[in-house]
């Protein structure tokens, strides 16, 4: 019997034009969806390579590591293109020092805000919006339009179980909606290697999350429509609901809840701190410069040459005295605003989840690796690369103030020669590994599989009662 | 005739539930945009004075005006509660130093990724995507709807000319759907005194207008739903249709154009510029050197040969003047080099703004884009702020290091006549100075001036005239539509 049901819901699906015009138009998007984002991927890549070498070119010629000015970039991600979550709106160079604080700058939206005038066509996006609103367009009507039509009544003057009946109902319209469109998202998959993404066995396996994500979250609508139209007499007034509801979840309650959420937990703003490091850097200047002062009244020797080395020994010991104090400083302001950042993060994210839509644009930017998170791992990454740059640069003889400490007095000095940018260490962006991504991702794919059992369950035990008249 | 008809239909539509839901949804929302936009304004209000503040503070404190530098920051305008546009994309500071050029960086959604995540809400979001998407709900069915009823034919069977009937079924709901979305609006507009924001008079002349272009584009998707209604014969048709109609027209043509628009302009890279830049510069100090270096032989030149001591001696005599000499050469290479940087960045802004032509042109073929484009240029928040303030924080820097320059000549020369006086001349440079704060009272003051009004609305004409000729286009193919619908 539930086989019955099953095939006719699926016949009753794929013969529409209502499926064609849909399908086609889905199947259009989501191709292009995965054509552009290729590209996309291809001219980032590009760029990045190109900033990179530019980066070295401009320091070949140049005679000492001291003046050298060297930047490093993140890397464009192959899922970011899919996913593009915030990974255009973080900055992505970091100029680096041996010293200090570094600090990412140069967003994409930034530096081409044409982009963020209409943002991008991605997977995500189509998912999210497109294909929830296609799965409200197929499921408003699965029962009270049946009622309506008056064939409900005649199916159940046949012995038909009504479980059996809202269960086939459902599993049939999901069945004949989601195999479709994997046609067109297979495709698109395939296209990736050609197109030139990378794609190892982390990112494919991310890659079949998001669209799994993306699966459960158009079944959390799907079974939602069946649920109201089970719940509302008439057809036309399950589509208005629907539609209402759809509006507060796709575009409303995430954007509102983030803002609203967002703004209740004060968190200091950036000019905030930054005016309280300069603060303290120029209080701990003041301080060098009066113990500088002091030393060298109490030192003072006729003999320059000694005095100036006796003051350069002092004065990088005081340096380093001071770098860890200011070290120190820093971390900590930037550990309180982290934890404030965090609470407010914590707080907007779950006001927002109540909205599936939420839990599934972050559960796909989790496995993408464009959530919040890049940030944070891209600036762990760069810290991480500046020690090894200031070792570096040490074993270079460049001193603390980045200047290069020649050998010998400055008369008669040969011409030194060019640096050999191959040594300069290179910078690699290490990904977070999978399993934390995957892990991050799994109480928001929690969220939309229990959305889709409360749904289901409301369908299921709404239509038991259900009145056929 | 005309008003009987348009009774009716207002009647219609006012007593129906969807009216009641739509207009319960569309009041809530556009009442909570304009709140959270009057928030957001006064949390950047409050942010942007507490950094403004804090730099004249670290102005206050310096000690010394040598590599003195600054930072400036774009106001908000409270226009932007109305239309975030690029406003949190672009970046809300520059610094202000001699050797750097002028660069928007730090933007709240870099700083603040959470804010990015989900994006805004605000007036203009409602209008472009909730407000279109109900014009549609409630005509989608007007003309097939009736006919399905069997409305149509009893309506027609009467001495009623069919042109007036649509007309009256357009003024009907434009009436119906448009007045009471004016009660929200205005509630909203409450909102601003009670909150005090500063409109000025320019403000609420942009706010109008923006309100009328809503108006128009709202009007546009009135028409579309009434000429796919006359096109088709049953109602799921019809909305089906107009759902993916304005899934293209919403959704996926401004995105789409702009995405091929990046695909067909090149543009070089940020990379590409800071390296060209950088290279120019790298090649001008090192000529600059060699003039040095030739200039050095040249002012020692009388003393080739002499020992040791005369030539220190010779040394000491010219010292002053080579160093004036060499200062100079530096000028003249960093005035070079500006040049050379603007020259640049003016054709990166060429090609720049060559793109977004192609893009917004492209993407003008949906009403939703025009409607975007003129909203964001009425709430100052369009693509071209970032040359706005970066033009006048360039103006603002020169005033600035010339100021700044003029302080440091003074204050070295002040420095000088101490050093002298305590006759410690070489401990004093070393230590750079005393303690004690500069006077930096008469420092230039950063105040950029807003975008004329004219300018703004004169911008939103052409998107007012296209959405003016997208709405009688529909209007015109519902009316040849209708003359020959077949009402059985």
């Amino acid at each position: 019997m539930f086989n019955i049901i099953l095939d006719k819901e699926l016949r009753e699906i794929i013969g529409t034009t209502k499926f064609a015009v849909t399908f086609g138009v889905c199947a259009v998007l989501i191709l292009l969806a995965f054509y552009v984002g290729a590209r996309n991927y291809q001219v980032s890549r590009q760029e990045y390579g190109a900033a990179v070498a530019e980066n070295i070119q401009q320091m070949e010629g140049l005679t000492d590591w001291g003046s050298i000015d060297h930047r490093i970039f993140l890397p464009p991600q192959p899922l970011a293109t899919l996913v593009s979550g915030v990974s255009n709106d973080i900055g992505r160079t970091v100029n680096m020092q041996s010293r200090g604080e570094l600090r990412t700058e140069g967003s994409r939206f930034n530096e081409d805000p044409l982009f963020a005038v209409f943002r991008y066509l991605d997977l995500e996006f189509i998912f999210a919006i497109i294909l929830s609103l296609f799965a409200i367009l197929f499921g408003y009507d699965a029962v009270n339009g049946e009622k309506e039509r008056g064939t409900l009544g005649l199916t159940f003057a046949n012995p038909v179980p009504r479980d059996q009946y809202i269960l086939g109902k459902i599993v049939g319209s999901f069945v004949a909606l989601i195999v479709p469109l994997m046609i067109p998202i297979l495709i698109g998959c395939l296209m990736l290697p050609v197109l030139g993404v990378p794609m190892d066995m982390d990112s494919w396996l991310r890659l079949a999350m998001v669209i799994l994500a993306g699966i459960l979250y158009f079944g959390v609508f799907l079974t939602l429509s069946v649920f109201m139209s089970t719940l509302l007499q008439s057809s036309s007034a399950s589509l208005m609901a629907l539609l209402v509801v759809w509006i507060f979840a796709v575009l409303i309650i995430p954007r509102t809840s983030v803002l609203v959420a967002g703004r209740s937990v004060d968190v200091p703003s950036v000019d905030q701190i930054d005016y309280e490091k300069s603060r303290f850097a120029a209080q701990l200047w003041n301080e060098r410069m009066t113990a500088m002062q002091k030393w060298m009244k109490a030192n003072y020797n006729d003999d320059h040459r000694q005095m100036r080395d006796g003051m350069r020994t002092f004065s990088t010991e005081q340096q380093a005295l001071q770098d860890e104090k200011m070290n120190t400083f820093v971390e900590q302001l930037n550990e309180q605003r982290a934890n404030k950042s965090d609470l407010r993060t914590g707080v907007a994210l779950s006001l927002a989840r109540i909205s599936p839509t939420a839990s599934f644009s972050l559960a796909a930017s989790d496995l993408a690796y464009t959530s919040m998170e890049l940030r944070s791992s891209y600036v762990e990454s760069a810290n991480a690369y500046q020690q090894e740059y200031s070792a570096f640069m040490q074993s270079k003889n460049v001193d603390y103030w980045g200047r290069y400490r020649r050998h010998g007095g400055n008369d008669d000095v040969e011409e030194p020669d060019p640096i050999d940018t191959r040594e300069l260490p290179v910078f690699s962006y290490q990904q977070p590994p999978i399993s934390e991504a995957i892990k991050a991702s799994l109480p928001d794919l929690g969220l939309l599989f229990m959305f889709n059992a409360i749904f289901f369950s409301g369908a299921f035990v709404r239509f038991l009662r259900y009145d056929l008249r | 005739m005309l008003q009987l008809l348009i009774e009716k239909e207002l009647k219609a539509i006012l007593q129906s539930p969807k009216f009641v839901a739509t207009f319960g949804v569309c009041s809530i929302l556009i009442m909570l945009s304009i709140f959270i936009g009057v928030r957001e304004y006064r949390a950047s209000l409050a942010q942007y004075e507490i950094a403004t503040s804090l730099v004249d503070q670290k102005v206050a404190e310096a000690t010394s005006f040598r590599n003195m530098q600054t930072k400036v920051y774009r106001e908000p305008d409270p226009m932007q509660i109305f239309m975030s546009g690029v406003n949190y994309d672009v970046g809300r500071l520059s610094q202000i130093q001699s050797k750097q050029d002028v660069k928007l960086e730090q933007s709240a959604y870099s700083e603040d990724p959470l804010f990015a995540v989900f994006r805004y809400i605000d007036f203009a979001f409602i209008v472009q995507v909730v407000l279109s998407l109900f014009a549609i709900v409630f005509t989608y069915d007007a003309i097939n709807g009736e006919r399905e009823s069997g409305t149509l034919k009893l309506v027609l069977s009467n001495a009623v000319p069919r042109a007036k009937y649509l007309i009256a079924k357009m003024t009907g709901a434009w009436l119906g759907l448009t007045i009471p979305l004016l009660i929200p609006i205005l509630l909203g507009l409450l909102l601003l005194f009670l909150f005090k924001v500063p409109m000025t008079g320019s403000d609420w002349l942009k706010l109008t207008t923006l309100i009328g272009v809503s108006i128009l584009y709202f009007t546009f998707f009135i028409a579309l739903g009434l000429l796919v209604s006359s096109l088709t014969r049953t109602s799921s048709v019809s909305f089906l249709l107009l759902l993916v109609a304005w899934i293209t027209l919403v959704l996926i043509v401004p995105r789409g154009a702009t995405m091929a628009a990046g695909q067909l302009v090149n543009v070089p890279t940020v990379a590409e510029i800071e390296s060209q830049k950088d290279r120019y510069r790298t090649d001008m100090q090192q000529d600059t050197d060699e003039q040095r270096h030739n200039l050095w032989e040249q002012v020692m030149a009388p003393a080739e040969g002499l020992p040791r001591e005369e030539r220190r001696a010779f040394y000491q005599a010219n010292r002053s003047a080579f160093r004036e000499l060499a200062e100079d050469l530096q000028t003249a290479m960093e005035e070079e080099i500006a040049e050379h940087n603007r020259q640049v960045n003016e054709g990166l802004r060429n090609a720049k703004s060559e793109q977004e032509r192609l893009a917004f042109l492209l993407s003008r073929f949906s009403p939703a884009s025009a409607y975007k484009l003129t909203a964001m240029n009425l709430g100052g928040t369009n693509t071209s702020i970032k040359k706005r303030y970066e033009d006048q924080m360039f103006a603002y820097r020169e005033t600035y290091n010339s100021y700044v320059a003029k302080k440091s000549q003074q204050e070295k020369k002040a420095r000088q006549e101490a050093a002298q006086k305590s006759g410690n001349s070489r401990m004093f440079r070393m230590t750079g100075s005393g303690n004690e704060a500069v006077d930096a009272n008469d420092m230039p003051k950063f105040i950029a001036s807003r975008e004329p009004v004219g300018t703004a609305i004169k911008a939103s004409i052409l998107d007012f005239g296209l959405l003016s000729v997208f709405t009688v286009l529909a209007f015109a193919g519902a009316f040849l539509a209708f003359v020959r619908y077949d009402v059985r």
